[in-house]
């Protein structure tokens, strides 16, 4: 993120008195925090030159809480009345400045902090300026917090927010449990946008297990069972990048899938339809009636792709014939389809040779195909030295 | 599945993998072949005596605008690096969207032509966009479709290992990172410490006690122990304190502060 450096002139209104202070965007954060914590003097150590690219950060109020209010947290040198920790005096009422900078501060106790903020991708907030969220006082909220977690994270991520207000499927990981925490962790980790793990790591701590429903109560595959019993699994799986297909936020595609895939097993051919698909897989292999190149799914050069699904009414979607996590047979080809409305299951018998495969009785009579045609022949160079064996 | 092939591949357990191009395997030897360069004139797609890297894109298709704004950063960060590095695309496309496509993303490297997809179907690629890289024998060490997460740092490892430059080990702990997990009752305890060895510091023993007692109760080290004998030293509890010391010497015999703590211990007891 870049620097949203604004130099500007504040009156701030504290403790009755009024002070003006020229600031920068960290300037403001540092100043603000420090203001309200009692030290106007200190909001000198975010001189501009000084100041790093940083977003804007939040302004919170982080005076403790008034003693008629019980604290949920609260900050173990505050409690125990140890102000001068952080602070030029101990005296609760008149603490004075605060004798550095607020992370330099908190790292001196919060020394472990060091080694997560060196992680691969880190937040810049906490990087900055712990009081973005904290209050080092006390709270009313667990972990000092000065906002209540996923409102705390939404007041700055106001895309996510838009996007989790206005979704029609909605993801209760966003909801329950620890909320955005549940899948990020706000000060650093090894894996980008903060993911504590990689996606599908973090996705089968709930989609792993049986009885998970989703947002409108329906029952929803427990996926490590289904990947432990099928063993051709989809690229994107093998990846353990479930946000390939699904987007975790919320979104207008059922299953939380990121584009349009076609929910019926017949559809008139529509790209449209296979937004999803085609967002990695090559929209020619549907399109060319005849290839050598495009799929392996051809008798000779006739498209078979092209056959089962470019059909202006009766075309196979790419569900008729695939599974979209894994399955027990290649390509993520299904084992059976469903046949008429009783939920009858029709086999689809596949076979695969060494130059192609076969469907028997199935949707239609037993068919073989075989895509061995003459090799293509391509312009090899022939002045390198041929590679040595391994 | 795909990470375990390179792994595999790095130690010269050549293992097919079932994520990788339909026609080549990880370790096989991808042959070389010269075409069309967008650019004029001709260019093979591979080097036969360094690292290649190269990528199947579709200009205007999401996925690939993103990755090749991607790789051509990572391209730049690795421009000291003996990395052939090539970008390929169908001629289906005309080339009015290459050129769209090279200039919307800032695309360095060299473009190819593929003259009939003639090259896609050879190797059996049917993604877009796909990487491939191959060692200095030309063998395909690592195959990377897209990813929404992670992508340009799976591949700068898998490019620094075909280059030699990072281990097995250091690959893997790329390609699988360590969890991220918040907290945890170490971490507190480690908080708990710091504190009461603060509060000793400025001789306010009682609450360095009680802090470094939280501190024990969540991770009994033989350092907790050795502080909380120093703070029981300092209020004069010597017998509580060479207990404390004691404690510490258990967990950790050789550790000086117990052992230097005794020591005081003892002299103030003469």
């Amino acid at each position: 993120m870049k620097a949203n450096i604004v130099s500007q002139s504040t009156a701030i209104s504290h403790g009755g008195r009024k002070i003006k202070l020229k600031r920068t965007a960290l300037g403001a954060a540092v100043g603000l925090v420090l203001l309200a914590l009692g030290f106007p003097v200190v909001a000198a150590v975010a001189k501009k030159d000084e100041a790093p690219p940083v977003p804007k950060m939040r302004k919170n109020d982080l005076t403790p809480l008034a003693d008629v209010l019980k604290p949920v947290s609260a900050h173990s040198p505050y409690q125990d009345g140890d102000c001068s920790l952080c602070h030029q005096n101990k005296d609760r009422e008149n603490p004075g400045p605060i004798l550095k900078q607020i992370n330099a501060i908190c790292l001196d106790c919060h020394d472990d902090f060091a080694k997560v903020m060196a992680r691969k991708s880190s937040h810049v907030p906490a990087k900055v300026n712990c009081v973005s969220c904290h209050n080092p006082h006390n709270s009313k909220q667990p972990k000092l917090l000065v906002e209540e977690s996923e409102a705390l994270c939404l007041s700055c991520h106001t895309a996510i927010s838009n996007l989790v207000s206005n979704a029609k499927v909605k993801h209760d990981a966003l909801t329950s449990g620890a909320k955005c925490v549940n899948c990020h962790n706000p000060h650093a980790a090894n894996v980008e946008h903060l993911l504590t793990r990689l996606p599908y790591d973090l996705c089968v701590g709930c989609h792993g297990k049986d009885g998970v429903t989703d947002h409108d109560g329906k029952a929803l595959t427990n996926i490590k069972k289904l990947l432990a019993d099928y063993p051709h699994q989809h690229g994107p799986v093998q990846d353990k990048d479930c946000s390939a297909c699904h987007t975790p936020h919320g979104g207008d595609n059922f299953r939380l899938l990121t584009k349009e895939y076609p929910a019926q097993f017949y559809s008139p051919y529509d790209p449209k339809l296979y937004a999803l698909c085609f967002d990695c897989h090559e929209e020619s292999m549907v399109k060319d009636p005849k290839t050598t190149t495009l799929t392996k799914f051809r008798n000779g050069d006739q498209n078979l792709h092209y056959v089962h699904v470019n059909k202006d009414e009766r075309g196979r979607t790419c569900r008729a014939c695939h599974e979209v996590h894994a399955s027990q047979q290649i390509h993520q080809i299904r084992d059976a389809v469903p046949y008429g409305h009783t939920g009858y299951m029709l086999k689809i018998n596949f076979t695969q040779t060494a130059t192609g495969g076969s469907c028997a009785k199935t949707c239609h009579v037993t068919r073989s195909y075989t895509n061995s045609i003459a090799p293509l022949v391509l312009p090899v160079k022939t002045d390198a030295e041929p590679p040595k064996a391994p | 599945m795909r990470r375990l092939a390179i792994l595999a591949a790095g130690v010269g357990l050549w293992a097919l993998s079932a994520l990788a191009f339909a026609n080549v395997p990880i370790g096989a030897v991808v042959e070389n072949v010269s075409l069309p360069a967008f650019a004029g004139g001709e260019q093979n797609f591979l080097s036969d005596t360094n690292v290649s890297v190269f990528i199947f894109f579709k200009p205007g298709q999401e996925h690939s605008n993103q990755a090749m704004a991607q790789i051509t950063l990572l391209e730049k960060e690795l421009a000291d690096k003996p990395v052939h590095w090539c970008a390929i695309v169908s001629d289906r496309v005309p080339p009015a969207e290459v050129a769209a496509a090279i200039q919307t993303t800032g695309l360095t490297m060299p473009v190819v032509i593929d003259a009939g997809d003639a090259l896609y179907g050879k190797l059996g690629v049917i993604l877009h966009p796909v990487i491939g890289i191959t060692d200095e024998h030309r063998r395909l060490v690592a195959y990377q479709p897209f990813a929404k997460v992670n992508y340009v740092a799976f591949i700068r490892a898998q490019i620094r290992h075909a280059l030699k430059e990072i281990t097995d080990e250091e690959l893997a702990a790329v390609l699988q990172p360590t969890a991220a997990v918040l907290g945890g009752e170490t971490s507190v305890a480690h908080r708990y410490f710091r504190l009461a060895e603060k509060q000793f510091q400025s001789t306010n023993y009682d609450q360095a006690l009680a802090n470094i007692q939280k501190s024990l109760e969540k991770n009994p080290t033989a350092e907790a122990h050795a502080l909380r004998g120093r703070i029981l030293a300092g209020q004069g509890n010597r017998a509580e304190a060479v207990a404390a010391f004691d404690a510490a010497l258990k967990l950790d015999p050789q550790n000086p502060a117990p052992l230097a703590g005794l020591k005081a211990a003892k002299e103030t007891a003469k």
